[in-house]
């Protein structure tokens, strides 16, 4: 075992670093989206992907 | 506070770089091959942490249906599974120089491939279920049952012949290494421990923000 290894050392830290960057990234990207959807949903787009749901009060009561 | 978070997990990260790059001595057997150890270790530990904490967390879900502990469990899952893929992974880089093999069918590194293809599949499971409650409910149950596969992985060196070495410091009585390496060792674990904690916290905000947009 010699200090010739550096390369293994390189390699393990490399890889950490650019798998926990990349789920931070993921987290701080899925988090802004989210927020983004949520100040627009007053707006008339943000129900376009789903159905309009009712509001409680306009509901009308079972039989 | 969440930036208060972010910025002493930043420097504690860097402690721990410090620490076992510049700090700690180049191991005598192993040569500069061994500085692995200081991501391995805490990568593990941080592993047990996340599969202990589905365990509690799943727990008290069944026990009170508290969509927060849920969300917990979810989220400390999935860091589990990132760290683990890390432990897995960095142990094989570990393993080459050492072994003279990227990877070996021995008890260590087989139950904690279990452990990990377990908690993928939990986190599978809570895609594939629609029912929010109902998947939940079955997540739970799996994450408990799963988090008893963590003493098997850490035993495992003592109950099987094993390639991979006992336990350095997670262990009882006293240790074995310089003083300066277990120092050096244990920044490492404060450091990933606030990432941890950092990740869980992050992404359990997330699934809760996800929830009220599909609300």
């Amino acid at each position: 075992m010699t200090a010739g290894n550096w390369g293994f050392v390189v390699a393990a830290y490399g890889l950490a670093a650019v798998v926990l960057i990349a789920y931070w990234r993921f987290l701080v990207r899925r988090e802004k989206e989210l927020q983004g959807q949520g100040s627009g949903v007053s707006e008339p787009q943000a129900s376009v992907s789903g159905h309009p749901r009712s509001e409680p009060a306009s509901r009308s009561p079972l039989p | 506070m969440r930036r208060l978070l972010g910025g002493v997990t930043l420097a504690g990260l860097v402690a721990g770089l410090v620490m076992g790059f510049a700090i700690a001595p180049r191991e005598a057997t192993q040569g500069n091959v061994q500085r692995i150890m200081y991501l391995h270790v805490p990568s593990v530990w941080v592993a047990y942490l996340a599969f202990g904490v589905v365990l509690v967390a799943s727990v008290v879900y069944l026990m009170r249906r508290a969509e927060a502990a849920d969300r917990l469990a979810h989220a400390s899952a999935e860091v589990g599974v990132l760290f683990t893929g890390l432990t897995i992974a960095t142990g094989s880089i570990w393993g080459k120089p050492t072994w003279g093999a990227w990877w070996t069918w021995d008890a260590r590194l087989t139950s904690v491939s279990i452990l990990f293809v377990m908690y993928l599949g939990y986190l599978l499971l809570r895609g594939m279920i629609e029912d929010r409650e109902r998947g939940a409910r079955f997540a739970a149950v799996l994450g408990i049952v799963a988090a008893f596969n963590v003493p098997l992985v850490h035993f495992s060196v003592y109950w099987w012949r094993t390639l991979h070495q006992p336990p350095s410091l997670m262990k009882p009585g006293p240790g074995t290494m310089p003083d300066i390496i277990v120092a050096a060792l244990l920044v490492n674990f404060a450091a990933f421990t606030l990432l941890y904690v950092y990740f869980v916290t992050r992404r359990a905000r997330v699934l809760r923000l996800e929830a009220e947009a599909e609300a």
